[in-house]
């Protein structure tokens, strides 16, 4: 995926102004700045959410360019202003997402998801607005690579989380980086230490 | 990896209104209260005898639709605005078509008035005294008009859950584009109040079902461009 | 050229204003002087739902081309709609008053030409309530387009429904557009009809060509 000279504006206010760059699978992209330097924007219109003021996005399969309706299933995001749904389970979240996307083949595969995320079985049937911001957050993650994406974005992946949360995120990149291109956004030199390249963004 | 077909996709989104709303029933309680509160300040101030006679039928059909359509502007809209106030919008527009959004958000809020007017429609002519005399006439008119007055305002709620949110553009928006609709609605329960059989009230049925066709196809056209921006 | 042309359209206008209230009779069959409005409330209506179909036209381009330009069209289009539209209804109701006694009737002409006050209305209510300029744009197209397809409903179907429970007023309704005209009267209509669009037009272009040229100071600057 490549993404050149984005540029957006909200109203007068500029909040980025030209960034270029690009996703392969095998690479993580490490986007840092400052707080309110344009990450979560930048994300957003990666992810298809936003649309540029200016600027250029393209999905490429080999040669083909993608166009954006079919960008949705290849990607899996995790944000912080983007929520699970507060009234469900946990399993039931990611069964709703599973059938949405591509196919429920069983609750076996969802109940690893959230394992791996470091969720144990015990929460699994636990509505998720009793959930902690630290178990929101893993659900969110689990949420966002379930149907093994081509695209992952992540938004500060390791907010909210202890160090076993953080330890889990970093082995889960490390596993997916093979077949995944990754994006990650963040202002902790701890996951800027997972990227292999970076862009700087100015505040 | 293959794709959900639309219908899978849009049921499971149904499913996941139906068990949010059976678990909080906020859109219920508001829709029902309003109807009842509504029902019971018409009734003391109308009731059986209240009116003449002659204009009973036009008027108590009228009536009746007013009091239908306030009470969804009370509930309808919550589909839409609540995925925005939750920030599970953005997760759901990664995650679905937009048509099966509509869709199964449409099956909802039509579910939703449906149970309304199983409610609303025999308690009102049982507290006004209005003798119906084609039962299958007015179920039919109030399937339909119950359609098409969902799929307008599913579509409106969409709209101004991406404005501002704010529930009190809802009616301001979706009263003039259902305003044919009610007449038509009107129209069809006076004749199914007043005379027995369906041929009466068929030339409404027919006009409520073309406005809901057309609006229908049109909010799937213009649908992916408001959910998506 | 286009200043020429704009004095035309005022000589042509004050000419129409003129031979209305002077030149023509006053029509049979009408209370005095009273017809002489509807050589303003027919053009009235007419630019009004004029301005509805540019409107739509606008939204419909904007919601393929997503250009601002044709955002602001739309945007044109609906503020002169508004005017008409109100114009419209009220000089309708000076005349329903005059004729029939009362200021609404709620025949099907009269109905419609308020849907479409309230359409505009909601139009605008809806624009106010959007802060981002391209959300603002597709939503208020999105709406235009999908308020389009119900208003023939309000038209053409809902006075045969409605015909079978008021038929007189239908019938009144009616009788506005039927009756016999004077030859001098249709001119004095057709001419005005001609003149009020040509206002539409003229003002229509003004405002696209201001919000050009506020929307290239924008990029300017930034």
């Amino acid at each position: 995926m490549r993404f050149e000279g984005v540029v957006k504006r909200f109203g007068r206010q500029k909040v980025l102004a030209g960034v270029s760059g690009e996703l392969r699978p095998g690479r993580v992209l490490v986007v840092a700045g400052p707080n309110g330097a344009g990450k979560s924007t930048l994300l957003c219109i990666l992810a298809g959410l936003l649309r540029p003021s200016a600027g250029d996005v393209r999905y490429l399969k080999g040669d083909e360019v993608l166009p954006r309706e079919a960008w949705y299933p290849l990607l899996g995001v995790a944000a912080p202003d983007m929520a699970l749904y507060e009234e469900l389970s946990a399993l039931e979240n990611l069964r709703l997402f599973a059938r949405l996307r591509c196919c429920h083949e069983g609750d076996e595969p969802l109940g690893a998801a959230l394992e791996e995320v470091g969720l144990a079985a015990t929460h699994h049937h636990k509505l998720v607005g009793t959930f902690s911001s630290g178990m929101r957050q893993r659900a969110k993650l689990a949420q966002a690579v379930l149907h093994r994406p081509a695209v992952l974005l992540l938004d500060e992946p390791s907010a909210n989380l202890d160090e076993d949360g953080h330890r889990r995120v970093g082995t889960l990149l490390e596993r997916l980086k093979p077949a995944t291109a990754i994006a990650v956004a963040t202002n902790d030199p701890r996951e800027m230490a997972w990227g292999d390249e970076k862009i700087e963004l100015a505040g | 990896m293959k794709r959900s077909s639309l219908l899978a996709e849009s049921l499971a989104i149904l499913w996941k209104e139906l068990a949010s709303e059976l678990r909080r029933r906020v859109a219920l309680s508001a829709i029902g209260l309003f109807a009842v509160t509504t029902l019971v300040a018409v009734a003391y101030q109308i009731g059986p005898y209240g009116l003449a006679e002659q204009d009973r039928p036009f008027l108590l059909s009228a009536l009746l639709w007013i009091i239908l359509f306030f009470s969804s502007m009370a509930g309808l809209a919550r589909v839409f605005v609540k995925e925005e106030d939750s920030h599970t919008a953005p997760t759901l527009r990664l995650a679905a078509r937009p048509h099966a959004v509509l869709l199964g958000k449409l099956a909802f809020n039509f579910l939703l008035l449906l149970a309304l007017q199983v409610i609303v429609v025999p308690l009102y002519c049982g507290v006004m005294g209005l003798a119906v005399a084609s039962a299958s006439g007015l179920a039919l008119v109030m399937l339909a008009g119950g359609a098409a007055l969902a799929i307008t305002a599913t579509f409106v709620a969409a709209l101004i859950a991406r404005a501002s949110g704010s529930n009190a553009l809802f009616p301001i928006l979706a009263l003039p584009l259902l305003l044919p609709l009610l007449v038509a609605a009107i129209a069809g329960t006076r004749a199914a109040v007043g005379s027995p059989g369906l041929a009466a009230v068929l030339p409404a049925l027919r006009a409520i079902s073309s406005l809901g066709g057309v609006t229908m196809v049109t909010a799937l056209l213009l649908f992916p461009a408001v959910w998506r921006d | 050229m286009r200043t020429a042309l704009t004095w035309l359209l005022g000589v042509w206008l004050a000419g129409v204003i003129v031979a209305g209230l002077l030149w023509a009779p006053a029509a049979a069959g009408f209370q005095g002087d009273s017809f002489r409005i509807v050589f303003f409330h027919v053009p009235q209506a007419w630019v009004a739902v004029l301005a509805f179909c540019v409107n739509l036209v606008a939204s419909i381009r904007y919601l393929r081309t997503r250009s601002a330009l044709d955002d602001s069209r739309a945007g044109a289009a609906a503020r002169l709609g508004l005017l008409f539209a109100l114009l419209a209804t009220i000089t309708g109701s000076i005349f329903a008053k005059l004729e029939w006694g009362m200021f609404w009737n709620w025949d099907p002409r009269e109905t419609s030409i308020l849907v479409l006050l309230l359409v505009y209305a909601a139009y605008f209510a809806l624009r106010q309530a959007v802060a981002d300029e391209e959300r603002r744009a597709s939503l208020a197209a999105a709406y235009a387009v999908f308020a389009f397809v119900t208003m023939p409903f309000l038209v053409f179907v809902v006075p045969r429904v409605y015909a079978s429970l008021h038929p007189d007023l239908v019938e009144a309704a009616e009788g506005v557009v039927r009756f016999r005209m004077d030859p001098r009267l249709r001119l004095v209509l057709l001419a005005s009809l001609a003149g009020f669009t040509g206002l539409f037009v003229w003002l229509y272009s003004l405002e696209v060509r201001l919000a050009r040229v506020l929307a290239a100071r924008r990029r300017e600057e930034s």
